[in-house]
C-alpha cells in the first residue's frame, strides 16, 4: 500500500465513524492515485493498465478477484471502497445504486450502445454505470475441416447433430457437440440464446420483478433444448461425462482431440483456442442458428464501470472515450460495447467481425443470468446454473422431456421467488 | 523421583493433588495481565463474532424473529442431505482412519521397512489440503485417456471408458473425496498409535503370556486396556473434528455440476450466506457450531485421563528382545505404503508435462518434460504468492508463538475447575469453524483496519492459531518436572526470567506449535478466500483459482502443487515426533 493509500484510509476510517463516507471520499480527491477495483487478473488485467496509463492522472488498478460483490461489500462496510469499480453484471449496478453506495453520472457525450444496454444501468432515471467491455456470446466454434458446412437455422442444427450423433455411435467420428456443462453459466446462455430466438419479447421481462417463469416462452425454450441435448451420441464420452466436463476442456475437445465436431460459447473462447490449438488450421465461428437463416439470436454480456466516490466520476467519463481503449483494441481480445468507436480500429479480425454483428443485429438481448437478482444469478451449485444441470442431467438420462420442463420450470419459479423477483 | 532439598520450599507441595496438573506455584498477580494479548484476539475475532452470528440468526435486521431462520434453513431443500452427509463424514470416515491407522502401526513396527513405510505415510499429512484434492481430481478424471483410475477400472471391468462408475460423478463424488481425505490423515494415526504402542510396557504382555494368555488376551489385557481405548478415542476425536475441513477438498475437487451431492454443511454455510453472516446462512452456522462444540466436549469427557501417558523412566526404546510382527502383517504395511505412493506419483507425473499435453493425454503416454515448470517460474504469480504466503506464515507463527507463550504462563498455574473450565474455553475456540463467522469477523477487522487486507488476513490467521497454541504450551509448563520448575523460579529474578527458562525446558513443546502453526497457514485455504484482496493474495488461493478449468490448467496446476508442497513435507518430516506429542497434548487435555 502505498503512503497516500494510508493516509486515505485512515481518513476514510474516521469519515465512516462519522457517516460521511462520501463527502470525505470527495475532500481528499487532490493528487492521489484513483483506486479502481476489477475482476481481471493476469494478462487481462495488464491489458487494462495499459488502458489507464493513458489517463492524466495516477490510477491503481487492483484485482478483485472472482467474487468482486463480496470483495465491495467488504470493502464498504470498512468504508474503503474503492473510487472506481468495474463489474461483471448490471445487476450489481442496480443492487448497488438502490443502495445508495453509487454516485450519479452525467450522460458521456459522444457514446452509444446498442439498444437497451444503456437502461439496464439506470436505476430511477439516474445512470450509474456505463458499459466498457462487451462478449459476444453466440458463436459456435468449429474446425472447417471437420464440420466444412455450418448449419443455418435451428433445425439444420438439430438434424446436424442427429447425424453426426449417429455416426458418433457407429464409431466413425467425433461427436456433434462438445458442451461443459460442468459450468452452469454454459448452460445458462444456451439457455439465453435459445429464449432470445423464440420469444424475444418476453425475455426482458424475466429479469423483472413480475417475471412468469412458468408461462410459455420458458417452456417452449426448454422444449428446443431437450430436444437437441437429448439426441443420442450428441456428447463426446456421453452425458454423464458432459456434466463433468468444464468449459475449457469441451473447447479443447473441439481444437486439439477433436473428439467433438462445434463448441458453443463467446467471443472469449479464442482464448483457450490459441492455447490448445493443434496444427496450423485455426478454428472459425458460426452464429448460433435461430429460426430463420438470416440472423439468429445474439446475446452480448458486458462489464460496467461505476463511481463510488465523486472522484471517480472523472475516470469513469473518461472510459467511455473511444480512444481510451485502443491499446487493448490494438492487442486483440477487446470487443467494445460502444458503436462509435470505428470498425477499422479493431486490430483482430474476428473481433471486428462481431463488433460489426453487434450494430446490425435484429434481436440483441443482454446476459439473463447476469441480471437475475441475488442468489438465482447463479454459481456452482446454485441458483440458474444448478437448475440449468439438473435440467440437462434429466432430459439427456431419459426423463421424458415434458415432465422435466416441468420440474425445471417449478425450480425456476421457486428460485426467482425466493431471490426476491418473479410471480 | 528423586528431589534435591532447596531451602525454604516445602517438597510436600509437589506430592499432593493432582499428579501432573496445576503444581501449587501461584503466578504473581501482575502476571495474570499477560493473558491480555490473547484475550483481546480471542475476544475480538472469536468470542464477538460468534455471539454477533448468534444474535443473526435469530434476527432480522436487528429484529427479533425466533426461529423463522432455523425453520426455513432446515426446510430448504436438501437441507437434510447436507446434514446427513456432515454426520456421515464426522463418524464414518474417523472410524476407517482410527482402523487403518492401529493395523498400519503395528504392522509397521520393529520391521525393517518400518521406519520407511511410515515416512512414506506422513508426506501426505503435510500436504496442504487443496494439493491433496488436485492429485485426486487428477487421478479419478473420468476421462480414461487422463485419469488412472479410471484406466484400471475399465480395463478390470471389461466396459468402455465411458461406461465405468465415475469416481467425480454424482453418487461417488463423496466417496472420492472421503477417500482422497483418509489418504491424507492416515499417517497421523499412524504416528499416535506408534507413540501409544511404544508407551506400553512389553513386561505387561510378558506376564499375560506368562499367565497362559493367548494373543487375544494379550491384546485385550496388555494393549487394549491400559492404554490402546484412550488411544483410540484421541485418533476418532482429532479426525472427527478434522472432518471440518474438508471444505477445501470439496471446493478443489468437485465440478459445478456435483457439488451439491458434496456440500456438506461448512459449504452450505459459505454458499448460503457468502461475505456476510445473516438469516439462514447464520442458523445453519449456529447448528454446525452446536454439534462441534458438543462433539468436542464429548470427546473431551471421554477422553479425561491423561495422553500420553507418563513418560517412563527409563527412555524404554525399541525392545532388541521383540519378535517383528508375522509375515502376512508386514506385506500389509509394505501394501499400505505403494498404494500410498500411487497418488504422489500422479501429481509428480503430470507436473513434469506440458500444459498441452497434461491436458490432452494421460502422462503415461507422452515424454516427460519441464515445460509447465518453466511457464510457473517464468512468471510472476507464482512468486508473489510464494514470497506473500512465507511472510504471511513467518509473521503469524512468531506473532502466534509470542502471544501463547505468554498468555499459557499464568494459565499454567490454575488448578482444579478454573484449570478446566480455560481447557474447555480454548477447545471450543479452537473448533469453531471459520466459515460460521466469516461475516462478523469482516465488520470488526473493517472497524479495526480494513478488510480484505494482508494485515487483515494476518490478524484472523492469529486469532484462529492462538487458542491452541495456548492450549499446547499450557500443558506442557504444567507438566515439567517440579525440579525444573523450582530452578526456574529460583534463578530468574523476575518472571520474564522465569519464563525463559521455562521456554527453554519446553522447546519440544514450542517446536511443535511453531511447524504446525506455520504449515497451517501455509498449506490455508479458507481464511484466504473468506479474508484475503487485492493485495493478500496467498497460495492456496493461487492453486485453487486455477481449478476453475481444471483440465485446460493441470500441468500449471501440479508443477505449482508440487512447488508449493515442498516446505511443509520438509517441516512435518523433521518435526514428526515433536508434532504428535504437542498435537495430542493440545487437543486433548
Amino acid at each position: 500500500m502505498t503512503p497516500p493509500g494510508r493516509v486515505r484510509r485512515r481518513t476514510l476510517l474516521r469519515a465512516a465513524a462519522a457517516g460521511t463516507v462520501a463527502a470525505t471520499a470527495g475532500c481528499t480527491g487532490g493528487g492521489r492515485a484513483v483506486q479502481v477495483a476489477v475482476v481481471w487478473s493476469g494478462a487481462e488485467l495488464a491489458r487494462f493498465r495499459e488502458v489507464v496509463a493513458g489517463y492524466d492522472g495516477p490510477v491503481q488498478a487492483i484485482s478483485a478477484g472472482n467474487d468482486i460483490d463480496a470483495f465491495l461489500r467488504a470493502r464498504h462496510l470498512a468504508g474503503t471502497s474503492p473510487d472506481v469499480a468495474i463489474l461483471p453484471r448490471p445487476g450489481l449496478v442496480t443492487e448497488y445504486a438502490r443502495r445508495g453506495w453509487l454516485t450519479p453520472l452525467p450522460a458521456p457525450p459522444g457514446y452509444t450502445v446498442p439498444g437497451g444496454m444503456g437502461d439496464l444501468l439506470t436505476d430511477r432515471g439516474q445512470r450509474y454505470g456505463v458499459w466498457v467491455k462487451a462478449a459476444h456470446k453466440s458463436l459456435f466454434w468449429h474446425l472447417p475441416s471437420v464440420l466444412p458446412q455450418p448449419p443455418a437455422t435451428w433445425d439444420d442444427l438439430v438434424a446436424l447433430t442427429r447425424r453426426l450423433g449417429a455416426r458418433a455411435r457407429r464409431g466413425d467420428g467425433p461427436a456433434p457437440l462438445a458442451i461443459g456443462a460442468a459450468d452452469g453459466w454454459v448452460l445458462t446462455d444456451w439457455f439465453e440464446n435459445v429464449l432470445a430466438d423464440v420469444a424475444p419479447d418476453a425475455y426482458d421481462a424475466l429479469a423483472g420483478p413480475d417475471a412468469d417463469w412458468q408461462g410459455r416462452p420458458v417452456r417452449d425454450a426448454l422444449d428446443r433444448l431437450a430436444e437437441i441435448w437429448s439426441v443420442d451420441g450428441a456428447f463426446p464420452g456421453g452425458a454423464r461425462r458432459a456434466l463433468l466436463t468444464q468449459f475449457e476442456e469441451s473447447v479443447i475437445q473441439v481444437v486439439h482431440s477433436r473428439r467433438a465436431a462445434m463448441v458453443f460459447e463467446g467471443d472469449f473462447t479464442d482464448d483457450v483456442v490459441h492455447r490448445f490449438q493443434r496444427g496450423p488450421e485455426a478454428p472459425t465461428t458460426f452464429r448460433f442458428p435461430g429460426n430463420r437463416a438470416d440472423g439468429g439470436p445474439l446475446i452480448v454480456g458486458g462489464d460496467a464501470a461505476v463511481a463510488f466516490a465523486p472522484s471517480g466520476v472523472d475516470l469513469v467519463a473518461w472510459l467511455t472515450d473511444a480512444a481510451a481503449f485502443r491499446p487493448w483494441l490494438r492487442s486483440g481480445g477487446y470487443l467494445s460495447p460502444s458503436v462509435t468507436v470505428p470498425l477499422a480500429s479493431y486490430a483482430d479480425p474476428v473481433r471486428r467481425r462481431l463488433a460489426g454483428e453487434m450494430r446490425t443485429a435484429g434481436t440483441l438481448r443482454f446476459d439473463l443470468s447476469d441480471r437475475l437478482p441475488g442468489p438465482f444469478t447463479g454459481t456452482d451449485g446454485v441458483g440458474i446454473w444448478r437448475i440449468m444441470q439438473d435440467f440437462f442431467a434429466d432430459v439427456t438420462g431419459g426423463v421424458r422431456a415434458g415432465e422435466a420442463i416441468r420440474r425445471a420450470t417449478g425450480q425456476l419459479a421457486a428460485a426467482a421467488r425466493s431471490a426476491g423477483g418473479g410471480r | 523421583m528423586t528431589r534435591l532439598p532447596v531451602l525454604g520450599e516445602p517438597a510436600v507441595l509437589d506430592d499432593v493433588g493432582p499428579p501432573r496438573r496445576g503444581r501449587a506455584y501461584p503466578a504473581a498477580g501482575a502476571t495474570s495481565a499477560l493473558v491480555l494479548p490473547a484475550a483481546l484476539l480471542l475476544g475480538g475475532l472469536v468470542l464477538w463474532p460468534v455471539l454477533r452470528t448468534m444474535h443473526a440468526s435469530v434476527t432480522t435486521g436487528g429484529r427479533w424473529v425466533g426461529a423463522a431462520h432455523f425453520r426455513e434453513a432446515l426446510a430448504a431443500p436438501g437441507t437434510g442431505a447436507v446434514v446427513g452427509r456432515t454426520l456421515l463424514w464426522a463418524l464414518l470416515v474417523p472410524a476407517v482412519v482410527t482402523g487403518l491407522g492401529y493395523l498400519l502401526a503395528a504392522s509397521s513396527r520393529r520391521s525393517h521397512e518400518g521406519g520407511l513405510v511410515r515416512l512414506i505415510l506422513v508426506v501426505p499429512i503435510a500436504l496442504p489440503l487443496v494439493v491433496t484434492g488436485v492429485t485426486f481430481r487428477l487421478m479419478y478424471d473420468p476421462d480414461p485417456s487422463r485419469g488412472l483410475a479410471t484406466l484400471v477400472a475399465a480395463r478390470l471391468t471389461g466396459r468402455s471408458g465411458d461406461q465405468v462408475p465415475q469416481l467425480l460423478g454424482p453418487r461417488l463424488v463423496t466417496v472420492a473425496l472421503m477417500s482422497a481425505f483418509v489418504w491424507a490423515w492416515v499417517g497421523l494415526a499412524v504416528l499416535v498409535f506408534r507413540a501409544a504402542l511404544d508407551r506400553l510396557p512389553s513386561s505387561l504382555a510378558d506376564a499375560v503370556r506368562a499367565y497362559g494368555g493367548t494373543r487375544r488376551h494379550v491384546l485385550w489385557d496388555a494393549q487394549w486396556r491400559p492404554l490402546l481405548l484412550r488411544t483410540v478415542a484421541v485418533v476418532f476425536a482429532l479426525v472427527a473434528l478434522g472432518t471440518s475441513r474438508t471444505f477445501d477438498l470439496i471446493l478443489v475437487m468437485t465440478p459445478g455440476s456435483v457439488r451439491d451431492e458434496a456440500a456438506v454443511l461448512a459449504l452450505r454455510v459459505w454458499q448460503t450466506s457468502g461475505g456476510t453472516t445473516t438469516g439462514e446462512g447464520a442458523a445453519l452456522g449456529v447448528i454446525w457450531l452446536a454439534a462441534v462444540a458438543g462433539g468436542m466436549l464429548v470427546a473431551a469427557l471421554f477422553v479425561r485421563q491423561a495422553w500420553p501417558p507418563p513418560r517412563p523412566a527409563e527412555p524404554a526404546g525399541p525392545d532388541p528382545g521383540a519378535a517383528p510382527p508375522p509375515r502376512l502383517f508386514r506385506l500389509l504395511a509394505a501394501g499400505a505404503a505403494i498404494a500410498w505412493l500411487v497418488p504422489l506419483a500422479v501429481l509428480v507425473a503430470t507436473s513434469l508435462h506440458g500444459p498441452v499435453d497434461a491436458a490432452a493425454r494421460g502422462w503415461w503416454s507422452a515424454p516427460p518434460n519441464l515445460a509447465s515448470y518453466r511457464d510457473l517460474v517464468t512468471g510472476s504469480e507464482l512468486w508473489r504468492a510464494l514470497a506473500f504466503t512465507l511472510l504471511l506464515a513467518t509473521v503469524v507463527t512468531a506473532t502466534v508463538l509470542v502471544v501463547a507463550v505468554l498468555a499459557a504462563y499464568p494459565l499454567a498455574w490454575l488448578t482444579g475447575p478454573a484449570a478446566q473450565v480455560t481447557g474447555l474455553l480454548l477447545m471450543t475456540a479452537v473448533v469453531v469453524p471459520v466459515q460460521v463467522i466469516a461475516g462478523p469477523v469482516n465488520e470488526v477487522l473493517g472497524m479495526v483496519l480494513s478488510s480484505g487486507t494482508a494485515r487483515g488476513l494476518a490478524l484472523v490467521h492469529m486469532a484462529l492459531g492462538v487458542p491452541f497454541a495456548v492450549l499446547v504450551l499450557r500443558n506442557a509448563f504444567a507438566d515439567l518436572p517440579a525440579d525444573q520448575v523450582r530452578a526456574a523460579r529460583l534463578a530468574g529474578r523476575h518472571w520474564w526470567g522465569t519464563l525463559r527458562r521455562l521456554a527453554r525446558h519446553s522447546r519440544p513443546a514450542i517446536v511443535a506449535v511453531s511447524v504446525l502453526e506455520f504449515v497451517q497457514v501455509w498449506n490455508d485455504l479458507v481464511v484466504g478466500l473468506l479474508f484475503s484482496g487485492p493485495d493478500a493474495a496467498p497460495l492456496g488461493l493461487f492453486l485453487a483459482g486455477q481449478t476453475r478449468g481444471f483440465v485446460a490448467n493441470s500441468g500449471a496446476l501440479a508443477a505449482g502443487s508440487v512447488i508449493a508442497s515442498v516446505l511443509p513435507v520438509v517441516l512435518v518430516v523433521l518435526a514428526r515426533r515433536h508434532l504428535v506429542a504437542g498435537l495430542v497434548s493440545g487437543g486433548v487435555r
